[in-house]
């Protein structure tokens, strides 16, 4: 059983039941004893294919493909005429209502099973492919279009959705000149639904940190909003986020954050990597969730590393997954590289089980250069989703 | 008397209570089944659930966010959500998301049937 649903339209009664009792050891089986019956079944699920007669009493097979042709979300329903009619004209008729394939009796079972097999396949090609694109879609419109930038400083930042991907986000602003606010989010989810609610809660996102911002420089006090947010309005009810919200300022050095079950952030030194601990409850969960402020400081040839789950969970050849630990004992040598999470997701992919990464990869790297002198202009940016020239300045 | 589903089987302890194995995974491949699992059993009115994860070596964002839809549907109730057996892989997520303020944890399902009865 796959999960899909057949609806069988068949007015002869030992018929109807044999084509129940063998596409029932495959997939759910819906019947109809005519076209009426059928439109009302249809009403009150929308099957994945139909394999109807024509020759039936009250409605035939014609006026019920005809009915379906009307309605838009009935229309693109996988549809087999199964019918003693074998004349050339009423095979012609057939196919010109749009009808997917035409089989007439007496036929055998089996092709009629590999017939259906082969058109469920192929719908469901076509669907994920479009769901495929939508979600790439949403994926880079998700994503930011440049960088922030200061002196004495280089940001990098790579994406890369996996298939339909899921809800990772990444946003920032600058709320006055030299603060910055940077988000990295996930929301809880896989597929197209994911990415809606993504979209949704970073514009919920956008607007608590436009709104609030000239009141409030504390992460924790922003988060506390959003947590509040996700647990009163209804359309957001389901929607749960881990989120990273950092305040960065450069002349300062330093880096405020509250985390909201995030994955917790790596702090780079020349000799090794540690993990910046503290983190609270996900988003969405609780309405009395406290969120908490943490400074740290960013000193001269060191980086921060921010990312979502898709990079800690890639298996290894060991066996086991990266994790924070593994992630860390790769990072040290990426200090000062020109490009150092491709330097970094390489290394990381030669250790892999896979020659690719299993999940979606978001990874935003702030790095604090040995010298201000060293400085160059520009962001760099390492994404799929932009032309190389673009990419790589 | 035990309903086994394809991945998750649930084992009522009083009419408020069921015990859910929720087997080898919880991710995004059936975190819809063990929505529409949990909706049937709050649905006939139980309010607390010991969910067991002995045997569960993968618990997604997607699985965790289906436990979240069953806390916040449940909490109105008075009812509890808690973690019985859990697995290092589990244990990882629950602490990596903080949950563990969310749920209460026990090393064995007997130990969770206890607190909660």
């Amino acid at each position: 059983m796959d999960g899909h649903t057949i609806l069988v339209v068949e007015d002869e009664y030992t018929l109807r039941r044999l084509l129940e009792y063998r596409l029932g050891k495959l997939y759910r089986v819906r019947t109809a004893a005519n076209g009426e019956e059928a439109l009302e079944q249809i009403a009150e699920q929308l099957p994945d294919l139909i394999i109807s007669d024509i020759m039936m009493p009250k409605m035939d097979g014609f006026a019920l493909q005809a009915a379906l042709q009307e309605r838009r979300e009935t229309r693109a329903i996988p549809f087999i005429f199964l019918t003693a009619k074998a004349d050339e004209q009423s095979r012609l008729r057939g196919m010109r209502t749009g009808v997917d394939d035409y089989i007439t009796k007496p036929f055998d079972i089996e092709q009629l099973l590999v017939r259906v097999e082969r058109l469920l396949e192929r719908t469901h090609y076509y669907r994920n492919q479009l769901d495929e694109r939508i979600g790439q879609d949403f994926s880079r419109r998700l994503m930011p279009k440049k960088l922030p930038q200061a002196s004495g400083y280089r940001t990098f930042f790579h994406n890369q959705p996996r298939e339909h991907g899921g809800g990772d986000l990444f946003d920032w602003m600058e709320a006055r000149p030299g603060v910055y606010f940077i988000t990295i989010g996930d929301v809880m989810g896989k597929g197209l639904q994911a990415k809606f609610y993504a979209f949704s809660f970073l514009a919920y996102m956008r607007s608590i940190l436009h709104a609030l911002i000239s009141t409030t420089d504390s992460p924790a006090e922003l988060m506390t909003r959003m947590n509040q947010v996700l647990m009163d309005d209804p359309p957001m009810e389901e929607t749960f986020a881990s989120l990273l919200l950092m305040r960065w300022e450069p002349e300062r050095n330093t880096v405020t954050y509250a985390n909201a079950g995030h994955c917790r952030p790596l702090l780079v030194l020349r000799d090794q990597a540690r993990v910046i601990e503290y983190s609270d409850l996900v988003l969405g969960l609780n309405p009395h969730a406290t969120f908490k402020d943490t400074t740290f400081e960013l000193p001269p040839n060191s980086a921060l590393l921010t990312y979502t789950d898709g990079i800690v969970e890639q298996r290894m050849r060991t066996g086991e997954m990266l994790g924070e630990n593994g992630l860390a004992s790769f990072l040290p040598p990426a200090l000062g590289k020109p490009q150092p999470i491709e330097w970094l997701l390489n290394e990381l992919l030669q250790q892999s089980e896979a020659p690719e990464f299993q999940d979606d990869i978001l990874v935003f790297w702030l790095e604090r250069m040995k010298q201000p002198e060293e400085q160059r202009s520009g962001p760099r940016w390492f994404s799929p989703f932009l032309d190389t020239t673009e990419a790589k300045p | 008397m035990n309903v086994s589903t394809m991945n998750f089987s649930v084992e009522p302890c009083t009419q408020e209570t069921v015990i859910i194995r929720v087997g080898k995974a919880l991710d995004f491949r059936n975190a819809a089944e063990f929505k529409t699992v949990c909706q049937e059993q709050v649905r006939s009115g139980v309010r607390n659930f010991i969910l067991d994860f002995t045997d569960t070596g993968i618990l997604d964002s997607t699985g965790l966010g289906s436990i979240f839809s069953l806390y916040r549907q449940v909490s109105p109730l008075e009812g509890q959500v808690v973690f019985a057996s859990v697995s290092r892989p589990v244990q990882v997520v629950v602490q990596l998301t903080r949950t563990y303020k969310v749920f209460r944890q026990f090393p064995t399902v007997e130990a969770a049937r206890e607190a909660v009865l």
